[in-house]
């Protein structure tokens, strides 16, 4: 005893394969699900090329948990923003980023917001000097050495200074506001960032892990290096960023994960 | 009192912006009151030790406030940097009990009326010398020859040496005096001696004067200023740029600058800001800063061991050298018994008591009258 293996036309019994409308046998119709063996989705988060966001630590109005479908071409998310809102969080600008498909893959493009995007980074990160990244709770800018202002008057007078030593570069702390915290010139040609023992410590920081990355100079490049930190090292983008499966954003105070089907 | 709309800090009457958090507080109560409680005299900071008028303060300003200071300056009692030597190591030992939390109980001066704490010696407002008498007594120990000197001093005299400058060697030891006469004596590269081979003195540094019994040393706008040692466990308050020196190193205080507004109502994201006092700054050029550590409301301690800001690397500084800290709203620098002292720059003109140690250029000296 066997199963049919194709539909079985209910008006005569006879077998139909898949791609005929109609009974061979009887001209009797067969219904549309049988006349294409095409496998839908359960959902729509199973479509290819679809991304979602989804909120890991958000805005306090809008909770933790939630989670953005990417269905339509183009997403904006912002403190006035329709489809992505943050409405309770002030580092965000009213049209701050906008998320959008350029082919298969998705993209977050920075809307000239005032704070910025920030991207979790993997592995060493080429950085410029002016960049911002931030570590735990912390955000930092990357400045060049200024140039020596020290040095003889024109009357031979010499300007005394405090003891200097070469630095490749230096890293400072932005406070709330915008004020500059700590600036930490590179010692060597690093600057090492976390809780403890480091060249910039945080021991109240409790997102920041004891060592949790360093700015390097190598041959004449700035890198950023994650120390494998618990929470990760976020850059700030430049203009926009072709997105993947398991990327982290910072939109001001939100961090967001992204989920993308390949 | 002005309570801060955005964190609660109450600030005083004449802040235009919040210790806090830098917002800007509203204007109809920010005008100065004339002699209220912890004001100075005219509402500014007064010249002498370092201090320099907050950045923001406009032109205007500025000239109305300078004749208060000016007067203010006829009528103060000598600075708070006096002659009085405490014991280093006793200092240090007693610190663990400064680190207690101050009671916020406060007396007035008995001169400006200013709520002062406790544990000053010095009136923060007009300089007045709250313990007159025990600072008698502390002085008794000084050389009996010093003691009797201001006697001799106040006698009206005539171009005779009324004090010398005694030039004190690497080694610690006494070297040449320089003598100052009764009127005015210029000091620089210029006039020769043991300050022509200076190359960090000005041609024209600085111009030493008496005023009344008081010896006062005049910058004249040298390159790289004069510099006082203030008293061990003195308060000595520090204003937006103020200048002082910690064994080799030159340490700026820069005030906290207030958020830029942005127009969509968007805040400029950062590093929490737990109410920073201001900032430190390693002076490392005429415009050029290197390492630099915001104050949190705490404060901190400097040394080359111990404390938040440590310099390993400068064997002048002691292990726990100064700390800076904030009392009644105001953020003071505080010498902790030192073995080479806490320096404070001199803005314009400061007095110069008895037996104070004044670097100028590469070198140290003690002005003795």
């Amino acid at each position: 005893m066997e199963q049919a293996r194709n539909y079985v036309c209910t008006e005569c019994a006879s077998a139909v394969p898949s791609g005929h409308k109609f009974c061979g046998a009887c001209g009797g119709g067969v219904p549309s699900e049988a006349q294409t063996l095409e496998t839908k989705y359960f959902g729509a988060l199973q479509m290819p090329g679809k991304a979602r966001l989804i909120v890991v630590r958000g805005d306090e109005a809008m909770g933790e948990g939630l989670s953005y479908l990417l269905q339509a071409t183009e997403h904006v998310a912002g403190r006035e923003a329709d489809q992505i809102p943050f409405p309770s969080d002030n580092w965000l600008s009213p049209h701050h980023a906008n998320f959008h498909y350029r082919g298969d893959r998705l993209v977050v493009r920075d809307e000239g917001s005032l704070n910025g995007v920030y991207i979790r980074t993997r592995g060493a990160t080429p950085i410029q000097i002016g960049d911002h990244f931030m570590c735990g709770q912390q955000l930092f800018r990357v400045d060049a050495t200024p140039k020596d202002s020290s040095g003889a008057e024109a009357d031979q007078t010499y300007f005394y200074s405090s003891p200097r030593r070469p630095s490749a570069f230096r890293v400072t702390q932005i406070l709330e506001g915008g004020m500059d915290g700590i600036v930490c010139c590179a010692h060597e040609r690093t600057v090492e960032i976390g809780r403890e023992d480091c060249d910039i410590n945080f021991p109240d920081d409790v997102h920041m892990s004891p060592r949790h990355a360093r700015v390097e100079m190598s041959g004449d490049t700035l890198e950023l290096v994650d120390a494998g930190s618990q929470n990760g090292t976020y850059v700030r983008i430049r203009g926009e960023r072709e997105l993947s499966h398991g990327d982290y954003l910072f939109l001001g105070r939100n961090l967001l994960r992204v989920e993308v089907t390949a | 009192m002005i309570v801060c709309s955005r964190c609660s800090k109450e600030n005083q009457d004449h802040y235009k912006f919040c210790l806090g958090c830098g917002a800007e507080l509203p204007r109809e109560s920010s005008k100065p009151k004339a002699f209220s409680a912890p004001t100075p005299p005219g509402g500014s900071p007064k010249v002498g030790t370092g201090t320099k008028p907050p950045r923001r303060m406009q032109a205007a300003e500025a000239l109305v406030a300078a004749e208060p200071v000016a007067q203010a300056r006829e009528v103060d009692p000598p600075r708070p940097v006096q002659a009085v030597r405490s014991k280093p190591a006793a200092a240090v030992e007693a610190l663990p009990q400064e680190l207690a939390p101050l009671a916020e109980e406060a007396q007035p001066c008995v001169n400006c009326g200013a709520q002062v704490p406790e544990n000053f010696r010095f009136c923060h407002v007009c300089g007045h010398d709250l313990h007159a008498a025990p600072a008698t007594n502390v002085r008794s120990d000084v050389p009996e020859e010093r003691v009797s000197a201001p006697a001799v001093a106040a006698a009206p005299q005539r171009s005779v040496a009324r004090a010398k400058l005694i030039l004190i060697q690497p080694d610690g030891s006494e070297g040449e005096a320089f003598p100052l006469e009764d009127g005015s004596t210029l000091i620089g590269r210029s006039t020769g001696g043991i300050f022509a081979n200076d190359a960090y003195l000005s041609p024209e540094h600085s111009e030493f004067r008496f005023e009344g019994d008081q010896l006062v040393v005049k910058d004249m706008e040298s390159l790289n200023g004069i510099y006082i040692r203030v008293e061990a466990e003195v308060p000595i308050e520090l204003f937006d740029g103020s200048v002082f020196r910690v064994g080799q190193e030159i340490l700026r205080f820069e005030a906290p600058t207030a958020p830029d507004p942005a127009p969509d109502g968007t805040q400029l994201m950062g590093s929490p800001h737990q109410g920073f006092l201001g900032r430190v700054c390693l002076v490392i050029g005429r415009e050029t800063t290197g390492n630099c550590f915001p104050i949190p409301p705490a404060g901190i301690h400097l040394g080359r061991e111990r404390g938040d800001v440590v310099f390993p690397e400068d064997g002048y500084v002691s292990g726990l050298h100064c700390r800076i800290h904030s009392e009644v709203g105001h953020v003071f620098l505080t010498d902790l018994g030192s073995s080479n002292g806490t320096f404070v720059r001199v803005l314009n003109e400061s007095f110069v008591p008895k037996g104070t140690f004044v670097l100028m250029g590469q070198q140290l000296f003690r002005a003795d009258y």
